[in-house]
């Protein structure tokens, strides 16, 4: 309690007011990194080929993070986007038949599928905030919508064969721009800038303040002066937009469209939001947290794969990651004896009155 | 504080009672005597019955979902769950000649064992149910990869194919749809005149008030979360039986967590909880059946199919929304 | 009388608390509190905000465990675990607001965790007609005229206390506590649950409440005690009760011996001014100006609107009638946004929900208010700039805390209170309305927020103040408006402020009569 300390300001050393981009769960995150690729190119030859082919393992997975950037905005708010999927799929399906039907330019029409994202997020912000839905079931029924009109846009023969200036974003280097650039795939450096604009834009921006703001009290924000619904509408749009672009990268990686790619996307990238470390209730999270995540998830998938394990196994052992690492954050924030009796103690007292001083 | 207290009687009216089944009957029948009309061929006893049969493995699984969602919970489980019984019980039957009796056991086992880990996730580790079962869903997807080593069901023994295609003891109803009615019944039963069932609309209204009032909340969740996977278990294998074959996307790849969600939904559960309607559930899974049917009868291309199930969600909603807190 | 109240004590209803102490961390909220609640008799609780009163009755009804001292029923000491288990041993809370199943029908609300079943083919089941019936019949015992079928959500409070009541005795409940109920009741409804208590009192029953209201209390208590700071102060009972003592119990000190502000700092020109303001809903027809310099406060009872009325000129409530204007402009519909960059702000009465983000930073919570202020680099907050002013702001504001990157959950109320001050008036706001500015705060921290307000209104700052406490309103302000169901209904100004007299302002617009043993 406040005692009246003398010089009670003077002990507050006015220290950096930085909001610091790590903490133990990125950096929990990123030992279990290490691990695992020190790990597969220890155990699992071929996973470790040289850095070009380590670096090029990153072309398998980035869309998903990607998507994972975008839905971590939204995840901060305490929304949830599950028209991701949808939202890649039909943005690229229609870039692809701007340039296929209609001869716009392959880079011209990559950026209004971007912009078609951005409003479909919209629309989704539309329904959540004017219709007063849930995030949860407006995002699906709207990710209905959308994948009905992906198939729709498709037709019988989905575009393929774009340009190799296209194609290169999937597959391609950065070699035109020196030999160490070689090593880089051009995913990877869209990736690694998007990731460093994001966390900038969480970390330090007024944007990413408020968000954080929504996310912990969408009250106390609004009686700050925040326009909370502006705030919640620009995260699902720039959901929408990353969605969208991770649909025109596997569009470039696959060298076709097809109606239903972006299906795969959604639970790896909620996967990877979570790991990362950014609360479903919101506010809590780092973007730095995610891009580890992104990389812990998507390095394992691959070691495995090279490993001669299948698919399925990885994603399985995907959610047994997520679930064991939410259900040890939870326990440890929970003080008390063993793991028996804590899970014990809550099922005999489930709902624990809260402690509220006032 | 009370400075926001003065909330006005409500208006006690409508609502309570809201007629969501009359009203799904209403739509279902309207719309399928709209498409006898363009394509007499919708009526035939032949095609109705398929229609019917064609609705009960989502109604199945929707119902478990009904359950959940009116504690206020999710799971998006069901579907892998759904795929591995029906992978378990179809391998089991076609490799080994597991008997029909024993293929429920199986399946309800599976669904059981599996269910309960979902609800002491969410119980006891306090993990979110949405995470918990997006979770779970990827865990229960590869346990059928590895089962199924590769291999896929496509051939079941005549005794699955007889129950899930014909009626029992030569009655012209076939049985999945006499297993649906049972286990509509039962949650009827259940959720409108057991203690469980009522504890279950208390936990979802207040968890906080329905503690307050004795209730095991804990265990409770923990009970919902097995009946889920006991009922998506159950659909499975009706799955199995009735279209003679599961691969590893069975389920997993008609998105059924979305679609039952959606179905338990329409049929006028509240997402929020602590309201729920099991022949809602029913009908509306009903409806839909109806409608994919119509759309091939009046050659609409199929492409829309989904569109149209996300309006319904939407529409649907809409009408139901009570409180927009976060989901826990 | 020991051995008398000995006897007695040992009665069936007779529920004492002996030494109930109550901490949270380093806060203790309770500080040995013992009383006696016996059949046929209302015990009333009365205090200021945060004196403890809802913990104790969280604590008598199995709520939260107590950190220390006993409580026996009918002389033998009983742990309750849960509220359940309180239900079971006949203690009953009915809360303010009771947390009902909204979806549920009113009968099943009332049963729920005990519903009566039957035998039926299909196993046991829940036996609708006998709840049904058993539900009517406790309404119909208090002539309560409520439908069983509607469902819950469609009741209004004073119902829902009402059903409350009948449900804590469908449990066989006859110790009842009633946690502050009047306070979102009209007088009619207070009316209504006040011939329900006598009701249940004339039949035995055990009975506590909390009020704040002075002639409420005064006209159904039997005894009355006087909680402050977590001690029980006093405890009076009928006949001998004295308006006068019961509210200089209340505040702690004698009346007369509170400090008044040095001279007022008004100048002419008029900041604020509200006309015929209304929401239609809980407030009419409130119009005052205020002037730079100037400190005008709202009294009033809780729930009597005030919050409402500031919030609606901040702009986070629609105003249904009436007039804003700041500086002379029109600002009538304005969302708070416009409002702060037009130099107006507000303090709100709930630090946790809506005044701060209690896990955010020190510095997130200072510069929160307007982002605008901090230096951008290439578009980014400098954190340098938000250092500066978050460390100015901890410096002016005599924040006791860590760091600056400090959460504000972990600093103690009043250094959250100056961190949320800090934040509104590094913007250079031209008004300001600070609700219940002092509210769980502790008596350190509120002198130096007392002080911070002087200093802001010799700046020329126009400042509204709410406050439930009279002694702060005549510590800090010129002009004191007195605020009763949602309206203007005394101005007390210069040498007619004092703690009695804004105290009587609204206490006796309650009951112009003079109420019952004044």
């Amino acid at each position: 309690m406040d005692m009246r300390a003398p010089a009670a300001a003077d002990a507050a050393t006015p220290r950096d007011g930085r909001r610091l981009p790590v903490g133990g769960w990125e950096l929990a995150l990123t030992a279990l990194l290490v691990a695992v690729v020190a790990g597969f190119g220890a155990a699992a030859p071929g996973f470790y080929a040289g850095p070009a082919s380590l670096l090029g393992l990153t072309e398998n997975f980035l869309p998903f993070g990607l998507v994972a950037l975008g839905l971590s905005l939204v995840i901060l708010t305490g929304g949830i986007d599950l028209s991701v999927g949808a939202v890649a799929s039909l943005s690229a399906v229609l870039a692809a038949q701007l340039w296929s039907r209609f001869g716009v330019d392959i880079w011209a029409a990559s950026a209004l599928g971007v912009a078609i994202g951005a409003l479909l997020g919209l629309l989704n912000a539309a329904v959540i905030l004017r219709l007063g839905i849930e995030p949860l079931i407006a995002t699906l029924g709207t990710s209905f919508l959308y994948g009905s009109a992906a198939v729709a846009a498709a037709g019988a023969a989905p575009p393929s064969g774009f340009p190799a200036s296209f194609t290169a974003v999937g597959t391609g280097t950065l070699g035109s721009l020196g030999p160490l650039a070689g090593l880089v795939p051009i995913q990877l450096a869209l990736f690694a800038a998007l990731a460093v604009l994001f966390s900038a834009l969480v970390a330090r921006s007024p944007f990413g303040r408020v968000l954080v703001m929504v996310g912990y009290s969408p009250d106390a924000a609004r009686y700050s002066g925040i326009r909370t619904g502006r705030v919640l509408a620009t995260a699902y749009a720039v959901s929408g937009a990353m969605a969208s672009l991770a649909g025109l990268v596997l569009a470039s990686y696959y060298d076709a469209v097809r109606p239903d790619m972006g299906d795969v996307l959604l639970l790896t990238a909620i996967t990877m939001v979570v790991l990362g470390g950014i609360s479903i209730f919101g506010g809590e999270g780092t973007v730095a947290g995610v891009v580890v995540s992104v990389l812990v998830l998507g390095f394992l998938r691959q070691g495995m794969l090279i490993a001669g394990f299948s698919d399925m196994v990885t994603t399985m052992l995907t959610g047994a990651i997520l679930l064991a690492s939410i259900a040890a954050k939870n326990l440890f924030n929970r003080r008390g004896t063993g793991l028996a009796n804590q899970i014990w103690a809550t099922i005999r007292r489930p709902e624990p009155p809260r402690a509220n001083p006032n | 504080m009370s400075a926001a207290a003065a909330r006005p009687a409500a208006d006690p009216r409508p609502g309570w009672r809201d007629r969501r089944e009359l009203v799904l009957v209403a739509v279902t029948a309207a719309s399928a005597g709209a498409v006898g009309i363009v394509n007499p061929g919708f009526l035939t006893v032949e095609n109705l019955r398929f229609v019917a049969l064609n609705s009960v493995v989502l109604s199945i699984v929707a119902l478990g979902q009904t359950l959940v969602i009116a504690m206020r919970g999710i799971d998006l489980s069901v579907a892998p769950l759904m795929g591995l019984s029906a992978m378990v019980c179809g391998l089991l039957a076609q490799t080994h000649g597991l008997p029909l009796w024993g293929a429920v056991g199986v399946a309800l086992a599976i669904g059981l064992a599996l269910g309960t880990l979902n609800g002491v996730l969410v119980a006891a580790l306090n993990i979110p149910p949405i995470i918990t079962t997006l979770g779970t869903y990827s865990l229960f997807g590869g346990l059928t990869f590895l089962y199924s080593d590769g291999t896929q069901v496509d051939q079941v023994p005549p005794a699955y194919a007889a129950f899930g295609n014909a009626g029992p003891l030569g009655l012209p109803v076939p049985t999945p749809v006499l297993v649906l009615l049972l286990v509509t019944a039962a949650c009827w039963f259940a959720l409108g005149h057991s203690r469980f069932g009522r504890a279950v609309l208390a936990v979802g209204n207040n968890a906080a008030a329905a503690y307050n009032a004795g209730l095991r909340v804990a265990v409770i969740r923990i009970q919902v979360y097995a009946l889920s996977g006991l009922l998506a278990c159950l659909g499975g294998l009706v799955f199995v039986c009735y279209t003679g074959s599961a691969t590893v996307t069975t389920g997993t790849g008609d998105h059924v967590e979305l679609q039952s969600i959606a179905v338990a939904l329409v049929g006028g559960t509240l997402i929020a909880g602590g309201r729920a309607n099991v022949l809602g559930t029913v009908l509306a899974s009903l409806f839909l059946s109806t409608v994919l049917t119509a759309l091939v009868f009046l050659q609409v291309p199929p492409i829309w199919y989904s569109a149209g199930e996300g309006l319904m969600i939407l529409v649907a909603v809409r009408g139901g929304t009570r409180r927009a807190a976060g989901r826990a | 009388m020991s051995a008398q109240r000995d006897a007695d004590s040992a009665m069936p209803g007779f529920y004492a608390a002996q030494g109930i102490r109550k901490s949270y961390g380093a806060i203790q909220v309770l500080k040995g509190i013992s009383l006696d609640l016996k059949p046929g008799r209302m015990v009333t609780i009365m205090g200021e905000n945060g004196a403890g009163k809802s913990t104790l009755f969280k604590i008598l009804a199995g709520q939260v465990p107590p950190t220390g001292g006993t409580l026996r029923l009918a002389g033998a000491p009983v742990a309750l675990a849960s509220p359940s288990a309180a239900h079971a041993r006949g203690i009953y809370l009915v809360p303010q607001e009771p947390a009902l199943l909204p979806e549920l029908s009113v009968a099943e609300t009332m049963f729920v965790g005990a519903l009566p079943t039957r035998g039926g083919p299909l196993g046991r089941r829940v036996d609708w007609a006998a709840m049904r019936a058993r539900a009517r019949a406790a309404l119909d015992a208090l002539e309560l005229p409520i439908d069983v079928d509607r469902p819950a959500r469609t009741l209004s409070i004073a119902q829902q206390q009402q059903v409350e009541c009948a449900k804590a005795l469908l449990r066989g409940c006859r110790i009842i506590l009633f946690d502050e109920p009047t306070s979102p009741l009209t007088s009619h409804e207070v009316e209504h649950l006040f011939s329900i208590m006598r009701r249940l009192k004339a039949d035995g029953c055990t009975l506590s409440f909390i009020s704040h209201r002075m002639d409420e209390v005064l006209e159904i208590s039997d005894e009355i005690a006087v909680l402050r700071d977590g001690v029980l102060v006093d405890v009076v009972a009928r006949p001998s009760f004295d308006r006068a003592r019961l509210l200089s119990r209340m505040v702690g000190r004698p009346l007369k011996a509170v400090p008044r502000r040095a001279a007022s700092n008004a100048r002419d020109e008029v900041a604020l001014e509200v006309r015929g303001l209304s929401d239609g809903l809980r407030f009419a027809d409130v119009g005052f100006s205020l002037r730079r310099g100037e400190v005008l406060g709202l009294a009033g009872l809780v729930g009597a609107g005030r919050t409402e009325i500031a919030e609606t000129v901040f702009g986070v409530r629609p105003a249904a009638a009436g007039e804003v204007r700041l500086g002379g402009a029109v600002v009538t519909g304005l969302d708070c946004h416009a409002m702060i960059r037009r130099g107006l702000v507000y303090v709100p009465e709930d630090r946790a929900r809506h005044g701060a983000v209690l896990p955010m930073t020190i510095t997130e919570n200072v510069t929160s208010g307007l982002l605008d202020r901090v230096r951008r680099r290439a578009g980014l907050l400098s954190a340098r700039d938000e250092a500066r002013i978050s460390a100015a702001a901890v410096r002016d504001f005599r924040v006791r805390c860590a760091g600056l990157d400090q959460p504000l959950r972990e600093l103690s109320g009043g250094n959250q209170q100056k961190v949320v001050f800090a934040k509104w008036m590094t913007t250079g706001p031209r008004v300001a309305i600070l609700d219940e500015p002092t509210r769980g705060v502790d008596v350190g921290a509120k002198e130096d927020i007392y002080e911070m307000i002087d200093a802001m209104a010799r700046d020329g700052m126009a400042l509204l103040v709410i406050s439930s406490e009279s002694e702060e309103l005549v510590r800090l302000c010129d002009r004191i408006l007195s605020i009763y169901e949602g309206r203007v209904v005394a101005e007390l100004s210069g040498a007619d402020i004092s703690p009695a007299a804004v105290a009587r302002s609204y206490l006796t617009a309650a009951a112009p009569s003079g109420g019952v043993a004044a």
